[in-house]
């Protein structure tokens, strides 16, 4: 019944999409109304579609309904329902359906949220993304056929990857980063209306800036998470491997950031605006070409799902979606109207408009050498056939001088003002943070910090803090000179500049990961100890005590789990139980490391071996871990405060970041 | 039309998506075996516990060449199909580990409590590491009666596959 079902509603699905799609171009070309309300329903009805028939492919993994192909492939009678439910995301079919799921919904919220806008514009922002949504409709429907029918049914399966199964993070990384991968092409679509209709006015703006605050957050959470995903089950000590999976998230994320700074200049300033539309549909493509890096099986990578036919109808879409982008920019870019923001005037090398070009070269530079990286393994195998590997060195040397530059930015643009410093300004504005974070460095060298990249880090993120500090206060300010109460200052002046405070909050988020991430690389301790039960050892001021090792037998795994109590000196930092897990379908013991979170630094364990008489762990110090999942948790809420309207009746007009 | 974006545009894509295109076919997992389908490299080392085996010395019978450590996890988890192989095939295939990058006391150790029914060489200057091509632990090594390296599986190796190789060599 449900592969039946589940194929009649991927079908009912596409087929309105197909239709949205007719209407939305039809709408868009002839600016009809009628149109633009048929697509707007049509969206509606796909999405309706595609979220049942979603539904119903977790229905029958939960029940274990071995007639359906996807459950046959990856589920067990062993899979616990909640591992069951997320496995929709742990094998190829699935994740396509789940793809094409999110992207339904948010085509869904787009059309009920597009209501009484102008409709050429709603019109191509629909049938663009239901083009997106009918693509990968047909992989569903077609090649990768997660509802095909099995018969006759198999009594059990071989349940899902074991890695994927060891940790909750399981449950909620994939999704975040869906939210905020495929949130992309909402954005993009409004950006290939914006030229399509060759206008780019103040609402649709607004609109835009909304949804990609948003997709932002979840971006960035998404990649937070898959790091704190990396960190706790793959037992290595790292969060980031410069894996191309993970380069895959990062890069969308370095150019819609680079984007999100170019918006701001074109509100404020009347330039960059069709930059920030190309910046847009660049983040896009880099999306599409990150699916194609984890489904085509061409990467080496810890995540990459094994070799496909969607491989190659992957890369004819990304084809065919990159010319499409080209000759639409080349096309429509020249006729392009731009209504937001004030005439362009000129600029100064030394203003806040520079400041903000650069970091937008910056970004770009910092998106060029992790793609380099990526592909280059490609690029060398295409030309001489031999295999490389790029790994953390040409990453670190590489990016390091580039975050150093966009600390250094996120001083200087909030620093100056727009158009043009005079030398006087720039020295009045500069000299406080630039001095505080000479002190903070100079007070870091004495107590014996020596690492000179940590070192500037550190006075960077100082006078980031004073940067930043000043603005918001200068909106509390505001409100107090008006004679508000000083409880309620501080409330009244924030909300009534939103874009403005969410921004700062976001830069303070990506300081404190950025002091965390130079602590956590340069000052990282590890050794590899082995006890025998009742022995301990002291190491780094920690005592670790072996009390014993044993086995927690479950449905689908065996856990040989190592119990070791911690001390740092005489306190009882209570019981850390890494483990050694061997899962019914495969034969390799997955590590599940345990870690020992504390403010200043985690102590992390990860078993190497491990028996009744002994037991062998990696044992790794590394300062800071917490405060990078701390500052990205900051940098999401920034996100999402400067996508908050500015609250009404705040008595002023917003001025933004 | 704005033709210098349609030819900077044109100019970027490409390129890109020809690289992209050439990684269809290449399976970016497998390790080149320079060796496979090459006579294999003799040695003449000393066992654990001290006996000599000389390569050259078995030709006539198909050998399997496991290199192994114990710190190597896939290695432990591989240790109970390879036993169980070498004594399935006991008298028809020889079966030899070379530890790689470990101490022999600790080999030694880890064998004395799981148990082994074939010997495990020692290579301190690791020179069979080289001449096998060894990339990383565990590597198994599929000899022919005339020494040729006619298999080789990176990683665990698994039952069925010992069992599918083994049952062509001695047929």
């Amino acid at each position: 019944m449900i592969p039946t079902l589940g194929r009649a509603l991927l079908h009912l699905g596409l087929g309105a999409a197909a239709a949205g799609m007719i209407a939305g171009i039809f709408a868009g070309a002839r600016r009809s109304e009628e149109a633009a309300s048929w697509a707007r329903t049509l969206t509606l009805a796909s999405a309706g579609a595609f979220a049942l028939a979603t539904l119903l492919i977790e229905v029958a993994l939960v029940r274990h309904d071995f007639s359906v192909a996807y459950v046959a492939e990856i589920g067990s009678a062993s899979t616990p329902p909640l591992i069951a439910a997320v496995s929709l995301w742990s094998s190829l079919d699935g994740s396509m359906l789940f793809w094409a799921f999110i992207l339904a919904v948010y085509a869904g919220i787009f059309a009920l949220r597009s209501r009484g806008t102008e409709p050429a514009r709603t019109g191509w922002a629909l049938a663009v993304q239901l083009a997106v949504l009918l693509f990968f409709g047909l992989l569903v429907a077609g090649v990768s056929a997660p509802f095909d029918r099995v018969f006759p049914a198999p009594t059990d399966g071989p349940g899902p990857n074991p890695l994927l199964q060891n940790h909750a993070l399981m449950a909620i990384h994939p999704p975040t980063l869906y939210l905020g991968y495929v949130g992309l092409a909402v954005p993009f679509a409004m950006a290939v209306a914006a030229l399509a209709t060759g206008r780019l006015d103040a609402a649709w703006t607004r609109s835009l800036r909304s949804w990609s605050l948003w997709v932002w957050a979840f971006l960035t959470l998404g990649i937070l998470l898959g790091g704190w995903w990396s960190y706790e089950v793959l037992g290595w000590g790292g969060y980031w491997a410069w894996d191309p999976v993970e380069n895959a998230s990062l890069l969308p994320w370095l150019t819609f950031t680079a984007f999100l700074h170019s918006l701001i200049v074109a509100e404020r300033r009347g330039r960059l605006a069709a930059t920030s539309l190309v910046l847009v549909i660049i983040s896009f493509l880099l999306t599409i070409l990150g699916t194609f890096m984890t489904r085509s099986g061409v990467f080496n990578s810890v995540h990459s799902f094994t070799q496909s036919p969607i491989g190659p109808i992957f890369l004819g879409f990304l084809t065919l979606t990159l010319v499409g982008c080209v000759v639409l920019l080349a096309a429509r870019v020249d006729a392009l109207r731009i209504e937001i923001g004030p005439r362009p005037g000129s600029a100064t090398l030394l203003s806040r408009d520079s400041a903000f070009l650069l970091t937008v070269l910056v970004l770009l530079a910092f998106a060029a050498t992790v793609l380099l990286g990526t592909v280059y393994p490609l690029v060398n195998q295409a030309i001489t056939g031999g295999q490389v590997s790029v790994g953390g060195p040409y990453y670190e040397t590489m990016t390091i001088p580039l975050c150093a530059g966009l600390l250094g930015l996120m001083v200087l643009g909030p620093a100056l003002p727009w158009r043009a410093a005079t030398a006087a300004v720039t020295l009045r504005q500069l000299a406080p943070p630039l001095g505080v974070g000479l002190l903070v460095a100079l007070w870091a060298w004495v107590e014996g910090l020596d690492r000179p990249w940590v070192l500037l880090t550190l006075a960077l993120a100082a006078a980031i803090l004073v940067v930043s500090g000043r603005e918001l206060w200068q909106l509390v300010r505001a409100r107090l000179a008006k004679g508000d109460p000083a409880w309620q200052a501080p409330f009244l002046g924030l909300a009534a500049a939103p874009r403005r405070t969410g921004a700062h909050i976001a830069h303070l988020g990506v300081v404190i990961c950025a002091v965390a991430i130079s602590f956590s690389s340069s000052f990282k301790h590890e050794t590899e100890l082995t006890l025998t039960p009742g022995a301990s050892t002291v190491w780094q001021g920690y005592t670790l005590g072996f009390l014993r090792a044993d086995k927690l037998v479950e449905p689908h795994r065996t856990s040989t789990r190592a119990h070791f109590a911690v001390f740092a000196g005489a306190r009882d930092l209570g019981v850390l139980v890494p483990a050694l897990n061997l899962y019914s379908r495969d034969a390799r013991s997955i590590g599940t490391p345990a870690v020992l979170h504390r403010l200043a630094e985690d102590l992390y364990l990860s078993v190497v071996q491990v028996d009744a008489r002994e037991v062998t762990v990696r044992a790794y110090l590394q300062p800071g871990v917490s405060w990078l999942w701390l500052g990205g948790l900051v940098a999401v809420l920034g996100s999402l405060v400067a996508a908050l309207p500015p609250r009404r009746g705040a008595g002023r007009k917003e001025v933004s970041a | 039309m704005n033709w210098k974006i349609l030819v900077a545009g044109i100019a970027i894509c490409t390129p890109l998506v020809w690289v992209l295109a050439t990684g269809f076919g290449h399976d970016p997992h497998a390790i080149p075996t320079v060796t496979l389908g090459s006579k294999a490299s003799d040695f003449d080392l000393v066992d654990l516990s001290g006996q000599r085996v000389h390569l050259a010395d078995l030709r006539g019978r198909p050998v399997v060449i496991n290199f192994w450590a114990t710190w190597c996890r896939p290695c432990v988890a591989e240790h109970a199909e390879l036993q169980a192989a070498a004594r399935t095939y006991q008298g028809r295939a020889v079966f030899l580990g070379i530890l790689y990058g470990d101490d022999p006391a600790l080999a030694r150790e880890y064998l004395a409590r799981v148990g082994s029914v074939y010997p495990t060489l020692v290579d301190p200057a690791q020179h069979t590491v080289v001449d096998y091509g060894v990339a990383g632990v565990p590597e198994t090594f599929f000899l022919d009666g005339q020494g040729v390296i006619v298999h080789k599986v990176s990683g665990a190796v698994g039952a069925a596959e010992l069992t599918a190789v083994l049952a062509e060599l001695v047929r």
